[in-house]
C-alpha cells in the first residue's frame, strides 16, 4: 500500500463525512471526484544534475532528477541505453519515515514508476527512445540514473513522482560525445563528452500517471491522505499523449469487478489529456522562468 | 594548488573573510510543524520539526525534559558523483548526533516533559558546510514550530589555506586538506555549542580562525533573525489585525 495511514488519526466523524463526501461529488476542499488540486512545477532545482524538477501537487512535494553517466549497454540490448529509477522517502515526509521506514513504501514506488514509465523489460515501451541514448553499439551507452524524492507528503504520490520525472526530463541536456575513430573492435572506443552542446530529450510522448483512489462505490483522482486513509482499491493507469495505456497497477486489498476496472482505465484516459495539457503548460512555464533567471 | 590569488580572491570570486549567499524560507513542508530550507551558495538542505509530541516509544520518555530527536539524511542526487548510500553510515550517525546535541543545547527541554521533538535535515545539494547549514534550517524550523528556545543557535566554519583564514569552505576548499573548524554559537548568550576542528594548526592560527567562524555564526544569526522577522509580519498580515 502506498498510504502513510498510521499517521492520519481519523474520528469516526472525520471518516464519515469524507466518504459522505465523495459520495456526494463533493470533497472536504470543496474539489469535485475529476478535479486535481493545484499543480505547481519548477525546473532545474538540482543545478549538479544533468537535468531536474520539483513537483507540488496541494501539500504533496517531490523533486526528480536525472544524472547521465556512461556505462556499458546490456547485452540482449546492444543498441539501447540504460534507464532506472529510484525514490527515497525523506522523514521530513513522515517521521515514519525514519531510519528504514521508508525503504518499503520508497521501493514500491520505484517499482510501480519502472512499470508505468520504462514500457517493460525490453524497454519498448518506454516514455523515452532508449536507443537515443546509444553511443557505440554494445560497447558504450548512457546510463540516466533517475532518484526521485518525497519531501513532503500528502497522497497522490505516484502521480506526482511521474509529473516530476517528466519535468526533469524534459529539463534534461544530455552532453553530444564525439567517438575516436579507428580504435580495434575489441577495446572500448575512446569518447570525448562535450561540454557545450547538449542533446534534449523528446518528451511529448512521455505518459502522465493517473491514479483512481476508490472510496466506497465511487473514485477519486488526487486523493489527499485522508482520503487514501479511506480507500478500499487503488487502479494507477500510466497514459501518453496519443491516448495509448502505457501501464497499469492495482493496489489496494479489495477486488474490482472487470468491468469497473475498464471503466476506471478509461475514465482515466479522459482525466489524463486535461493532466498532460495543464503538465505541459506549467513545464514551458518553468522552462521559461529558469531562462530569465540565468 | 593556490587557493587564494595575489589579489586576494579565493577560486569563487570571495574574499577570504566573505561567506557565500544565503538564502532561507519558511514553511516549505506544510505537514510538518515546522520547517525551513537554508541555503548558503550551492549547499541546500531542508529541515523539518515535528512535535512536541506524544514519545513514539514509551521507554525512552523522560518525566523531566523532552526527548530530542534527529536524523541526517543525503539526497543521491546531493553529491557531485551520483552514489547510493546506505541508511545510517557512520559520517550521517555521526551528523546526527552533533546536530542534535547543538539543538538540545538551546531548547528548554524541561518546559516539555514527557514530549518528543524530532528534527529531521535532508541534504538537497551538498558543497561543504552542510554541518553548519543543517544547524542553521533547523534552528528556523524549530522556531517555525514554536518550540522554546533559549536562543537562536547558529553556526558557520571556517578554514585555513594559503596562510590565510577563510571563512565559510566551499567543497573544494574542505577538500583541499587545511584545517576545518565547525563554529556553532549561541549569539545572544555568547557561548560556544559546538567546536569541531580537523588537521592541526598552531594555536594562536586557531585563535583568529575560531575568532573568524564566531563572526560568521554573528552574521547568520542576524540574517535568520531577519528571515523569522519577516515571515512574523507575513503571518499577522494574513490574520488581518
Amino acid at each position: 500500500m502506498f498510504t502513510v495511514s498510521a499517521m492520519v488519526g481519523l474520528s469516526l466523524g472525520e471518516k464519515q463525512f469524507i466518504k459522505g463526501g465523495i459520495a456526494q461529488d463533493l470533497r472536504t476542499d470543496g474539489r469535485k471526484r475529476s478535479t486535481y488540486r493545484p499543480i505547481f512545477v519548477e525546473t532545474g532545482v538540482i543545478p549538479q544534475a544533468n537535468g531536474s524538477a520539483r513537483v507540488m501537487i496541494g501539500a504533496t512535494e517531490v523533486i526528480a532528477s536525472v544524472k547521465a553517466e556512461l556505462g556499458r549497454p546490456n547485452p540482449s540490448h546492444p543498441d539501447k541505453g540504460k534507464l532506472s529509477i529510484f525514490v527515497d522517502c525523506s522523514p521530513t515526509a513522515e517521521p515514519s519515515f525514519e531510519g528504514r521506514g521508508g525503504d518499503d513504501l520508497a521501493s514500491e514506488l520505484s517499482l510501480a514508476l519502472e512499470r508505468c514509465l520504462l514500457g517493460g523489460k525490453s524497454g519498448a515501451g518506454a516514455g523515452i527512445d532508449l536507443a537515443s541514448l546509444s553511443i557505440v553499439e554494445g560497447k558504450v551507452c548512457w546510463d540516466l540514473y533517475i532518484d526521485g524524492l518525497v519531501i513532503s507528503s500528502d497522497g497522490n504520490l505516484l502521480d506526482a513522482l511521474g509529473a516530476a520525472i517528466k519535468a526533469a526530463l524534459s529539463n534534461t541536456g544530455i552532453p553530444k560525445v564525439q567517438v575516436a575513430s579507428g580504435a580495434s573492435p575489441d577495446e572500448l572506443p575512446e569518447v570525448d563528452i562535450s561540454d557545450e552542446e547538449f542533446l534534449q530529450f523528446d518528451t511529448s510522448r512521455f505518459p502522465v500517471i493517473v491514479t483512481l483512489t476508490k472510496v466506497g462505490s465511487h473514485y477519486i483522482v488526487d486523493a489527499t491522505s485522508e482520503e487514501e486513509s479511506q480507500m478500499s482499491s487503488a487502479l494507477s493507469v500510466s497514459v501518453n499523449r496519443e491516448g495509448q495505456i502505457c501501464g497499469v497497477t492495482k493496489r489496494g486489498g479489495a477486488g474490482l469487478d472487470p468491468s469497473v476496472i475498464l471503466d476506471m482505465i478509461y475514465f482515466a484516459k479522459t482525466i489524463s489529456e486535461q493532466l498532460i495539457n495543464k503538465l505541459d503548460s506549467q513545464i514551458a512555464a518553468a522552462e521559461a522562468c529558469e531562462e530569465d533567471d540565468s | 594548488m593556490e587557493y587564494v590569488n595575489p589579489e586576494g580572491l579565493r577560486l569563487d570570486g570571495r574574499r577570504p573573510m566573505e561567506m557565500r549567499q544565503l538564502r532561507a524560507e519558511i514553511g516549505v513542508v506544510s505537514r510538518a510543524d515546522g520547517s525551513a530550507v537554508f541555503e548558503m551558495g550551492n549547499t541546500k538542505v531542508i529541515a523539518a520539526v515535528y512535535g512536541p509530541r506524544e514519545v513514539q516509544n514509551k521507554s525512552q520518555q523522560m518525566s523531566d525534559q523532552a526527548l530530542v530527536r534527529c536524523e541526517y539524511s543525503m539526497a543521491n542526487f546531493s553529491t557531485g558523483e551520483r552514489k547510493r548510500k546506505p541508511k545510517g553510515d557512520r559520517r550521517s550517525t555521526e551528523i546526527s548526533l552533533v546536530i542534535r546535541q547543538t539543538m538540545e543545547a538551546c531548547i528548554l527541554t524541561d518546559q516539555m516533559p514527557r514530549t518528543q521533538i524530532d528534527i529531521f535535515v535532508q541534504v538537497l545539494q551538498a558543497d561543504g558546510g552542510t554541518r553548519s547549514a543543517c544547524i542553521n534550517a533547523a534552528t528556523l524550523a524549530l522556531a517555525d514550530a514554536g518550540i522554546p528556545m533559549r536562543d537562536l543557535v547558529t553556526s558557520c566554519s571556517a578554514g585555513y589555506l594559503n596562510s590565510t583564514p577563510l571563512l565559510d569552505l566551499n567543497y573544494v576548499e574542505d577538500g583541499a586538506g587545511g584545517p576545518d573548524v565547525t563554529v556553532g554559537i549561541l549569539p545572544k548568550l555568547d557561548k560556544v555549542t559546538l567546536l569541531q576542528m580537523d588537521a592541526k594548526l598552531p594555536m594562536d592560527t586557531l585563535e583568529s580562525v575560531m575568532q573568524l567562524a564566531a563572526e560568521g555564526c554573528k552574521a547568520v544569526a542576524n540574517y535568520i533573525r531577519e528571515i523569522l522577522l519577516e515571515h512574523t509580519k507575513q503571518l499577522e498580515v494574513r490574520r488581518g489585525t
